[in-house]
């Protein structure tokens, strides 16, 4: 559904940020995109969706060049979750907040159906509505913007960054609140993501970039476990899959604590002893 | 030194604390890392040391804070800021010049450092931060991963005793954030400056930090050595602080086999823990 | 990436050179000397001069710019003037060959004295500017200081701008398709948290001065210091050649 064919860019003054870079997603997709700063990862996402235009190239959701309509009009199909929340964020309460998403690109609707929309995203987030933005510590208001894009329920969800900043607790509310979005109604994700941990539990597929070319694209198990292009793209794997490279043979499927755990036991023999006590 | 007595301080115009009876010393020469969910006190307890709190925030304060022996209260901020060097978690509030150089020479100039002086420690603070090549640049031309290396090296140029970091590499790669953790450690252990680094990338913190304080609804939940903290990894989950993976393995193993591991801190201990355990 | 017009562009010329205080001579005197004459040519000349310090500087492509702007407002308030100015003999319609003089004047004016306003931000980093302020003429430093952040916070208000037009756009509303005065009043309700997370930082930012010393700096504080040269005595002449033209050629 995102098909990006010999995409480059670059600013006037400088090189090029990405340089020819070619990709498919197809829907229900979730794709993180990594590289070390500077890579072009979201210059990638940016382009993606538009907000910048390919030098050389073309990016087509849908088959449409991005670079023939306005973004604005692809925000009904394609959500964008920056870094900084207070950038979109820009009414009194939750509920406008949310509501003005909504009236914004599904303005043909009629009021109550959007109100019942509101609502319903209100519930499901957790928010009565009446609070104000701004009161509300960054990793909510992360989470109001999170809402309010998808109370339009796009086809695609841009994730520049998303967890930047926030805590554990809120990093989790945000990432499993996108699985699911992923999971059930098999909304494409593309995440740019500094934190390989998250990247491990959440993506199911990694694009590898590094200075503004694409290195590879695989699997995120498979993709971690190279350590060559890690190395390449100045990228340090998840703690797991570090431990089990070194580990070696029998330790090639233990990427969380408790399969890594399970095969240190298997190892041992009947399970690992267990004590009762 | 630095000690915290019963430290509690509300903002003006707050009615929650920021911080509760807060007990905490940090030994000359530690290197203490903290964490803890949003809103736990966390930058209060880095203003608190910078003595911003109370000389630029005002608020109720009661109980203490010392800086090698210096009552924050009663020193004046000019006199507490030659010791304790600060790095904001807002890089764009604290840079305030225009161009990177100039942003290297404020302090040293308002701090009255000899001119011949001057020049190399700049230079050396650069070269150490690995941005010697972007001192002619303009800030706005800078990423956000170099503006945040531009604020660090501002910060050591002015060669402070004690360093506070505020989540000092939100915006930087994981390659580059080690690299500013190294750095730290190397200032730590060579030069004997006394770190405080608040972060949430856990897994630097406790590879790095040899203190830890976990705080929480403005309250210190635990302190001490990064091990004996990391042993309460389930409480710490219930927290919502994150333990390192290599944490989480070494204590379902501890429970699994039966045996008690020590908690592990880096790929290396864990890898020993692993190779201990299989035959 | 978005070069901003009024961000210092480094060079090496003459004009970089030139002691802080002196440039600021010379946009006060090419202001007053705008004034004192009201002869054309004259002032075309400083127009003329203004445009040569900008090429002379370096800065020719972003002289260029600025002129095409200055050059929308002057089209503006010619059309403006001619239609209001009564004196003087009809030439065509209602405007009169008086009300032609004064536009022409008025807005010659307004570009030769906003010229080296703008220019003087693009050939001059700011904190030298404040620096010498303090050093040379004396200027109390907590003003001076105030004047840098003020102008530090330009490219910030921008980029933050810039920022929150494309969060917006990103969520659907039309700024992509919105022009001119239309596209402004789709910003201003934005202006909001702007301001917000500005004033929010103001605060931050004086706190980042404080703990670095801010109470402790002087007058002689700088590290670099800001002798007259030859340059200087240059633009010092050439200020009072402008002046004295000026009120030869009134």
């Amino acid at each position: 559904m995102i098909q990006a064919e010999h995409v480059s860019f670059s600013y006037s003054d400088q090189g090029p940020t990405v340089q020819d870079v070619s990709f498919h997603i197809e829907k229900g997709d979730f794709v993180a995109i990594l590289g070390a700063n500077g890579a072009g990862k979201t210059t990638t996402v940016r382009l993606i969706d538009g907000l910048i235009r390919p030098t050389q190239g073309k990016v087509l959701i849908h088959g449409a060049d991005t670079a023939t309509s306005p973004v604005s009009e692809r925000a009904r199909r394609v959500g964008f979750l920056f870094q900084n929340p207070d950038r979109q964020i820009c009414k009194n309460t939750v509920r406008e907040e949310i509501l003005f998403g909504l009236k914004t690109v599904r303005g043909d609707e009629s009021e109550e159906a959007l109100n019942a929309r509101c609502e319903e995203v209100l519930k499901d987030f957790g928010f009565s509505g009446d609070e104000e933005p701004f009161s509300l510590s960054r990793g909510q208001r992360q989470r109001v913007a999170l809402a309010s894009i998808l109370a339009v329920e796009p086809e695609v969800l841009i994730l520049d960054e998303p967890t930047t900043g926030l805590d554990y607790l809120e990093c989790c509310h945000i990432m499993d609140r996108i699985r699911r979005m992923n999971r059930e109604q098999q909304v494409t994700v593309v995440m740019v993501c500094h934190d390989m941990e998250v990247v491990l539990d959440y993506a199911q597929r990694a694009l590898v970039m590094a200075g503004g070319k694409l290195l590879a694209d695989g699997p995120v198990r498979e993709i971690f476990r190279d350590a060559e292009l890690m190395e390449k793209a100045s990228i340090l794997p998840p703690q797991m899959i570090g431990l089990s490279l070194r580990l070696g043979e029998g330790f090639e499927q233990a990427d969380t604590p408790d399969a890594m755990a399970e095969a240190v036991l298997a190892r041992r023999g009947e399970g690992g002893k267990r004590h009762e006590n | 030194m630095i000690v915290f007595q019963d430290l509690s301080f509300t903002y003006k115009g707050e009615k929650q604390p920021a911080l509760q009876e807060v007990c905490l010393t940090v030994p000359d020469g530690g290197f203490l890392g903290v964490i803890g969910p949003a809103g736990a006190g966390k930058t209060t307890l880095a203003r608190a040391i910078s003595g911003m709190i109370p000389h630029h925030y005002s608020g109720d304060y009661y109980g203490s804070v010392t800086v090698n022996g210096l009552d924050t209260v009663e020193t004046s901020l000019d006199e507490i800021s030659q010791l304790v060097g600060m790095v904001f978690q807002d890089v764009d509030s604290q840079i305030i010049s225009p161009m990177v150089e100039d942003e290297m020479l404020y302090g040293l100039e308002n701090f009255g450092v000899p001119r011949e002086e001057i020049p190399g420690r700049v230079e050396d603070a650069l070269e150490k931060v690995g941005i010697a090549d972007l001192r002619d640049r303009t800030i706005g031309s800078l990423s956000g991963g170099q503006r945040q290396k531009v604020a660090i090296a501002s910060i050591l140029a002015l060669k402070p005793r004690i360093l506070v970091l505020d989540e000092p590499t939100g915006e930087l790669d994981p390659r580059s954030s080690r690299q500013v953790f190294s750095l730290l450690k190397e200032l730590n252990e060579e030069q004997g400056i006394t770190v405080i680094l608040i972060e949430q990338k856990i897994m630097l913190l406790c590879e790095f930090a040899r203190q830890l304080a976990v705080l929480n609804g403005g309250r210190v939940i635990f302190q001490g050595e990064t091990r004996e903290v990391l042993a309460h990894s389930d409480e710490l989950q219930a927290l919502g602080v994150n333990c390192p993976r290599v944490t989480t393995l070494s204590s379902i193993l501890s429970e699994k086999t039966g045996e008690k591991q020590p908690a592990c801190i880096n790929l290396d201990e864990a890898e020993a823990m692993v190779r201990r355990l299989i035959p | 990436m978005k070069t901003n017009l009024f961000q210092y562009v480094p060079g090496n010329s003459v004009i970089h050179r030139m002691n802080p205080v002196t440039k600021i001579l010379l946009t006060i005197v090419i202001c007053v000397a705008a004034f004192l004459s009201g002869n054309l040519f004259y002032l075309a000349g400083l127009l003329v001069v203004d445009l040569l310090i900008g090429i002379i500087a370096g800065v020719a492509g972003k002289t260029w710019t600025i002129f095409k702007g200055l050059l929308k407002i002057a089209i503006f308030l010619f059309v403006l003037q001619i239609l209001l100015v009564r004196n003087g003999t009809p030439v065509l319609w209602i405007i009169t060959d008086e009300g032609l003089l004064t536009a022409a004047r008025v807005v010659i004016r307004l570009v030769v004295v906003c010229m080296p306003l703008a220019l003087v931000l693009a050939v001059t980093r700011v904190t030298d500017l404040t620096n010498s302020l303090v050093q040379v003429l004396h200027v109390p430093y907590q003003y001076a200081f105030t004047l840098s952040t003020a102008i530090r916070f330009v490219p910030q208000f921008l980029e933050e701008m810039a920022g929150i037009m494309e969060a917006q756009t990103a969520r659907g509303v039309a700024f992509d398709k919105a022009r001119g005065l239309k596209k402004f009043s789709m910003i201003l309700p934005l202006c909001a948290p702007l301001l917000i997370s500005s004033v929010r930082r103001t605060d931050q930012t004086a706190a980042a001065a404080e703990v670095r010393g801010f109470r402790l700096r002087t007058r002689t504080s700088g590290y670099k210091k800001y002798p007259f040269t030859a340059v200087d005595l240059g633009a010092v002449l050439f200020c009072a050649l402008l002046l004295a033209g000026a009120i030869l050629l009134k």
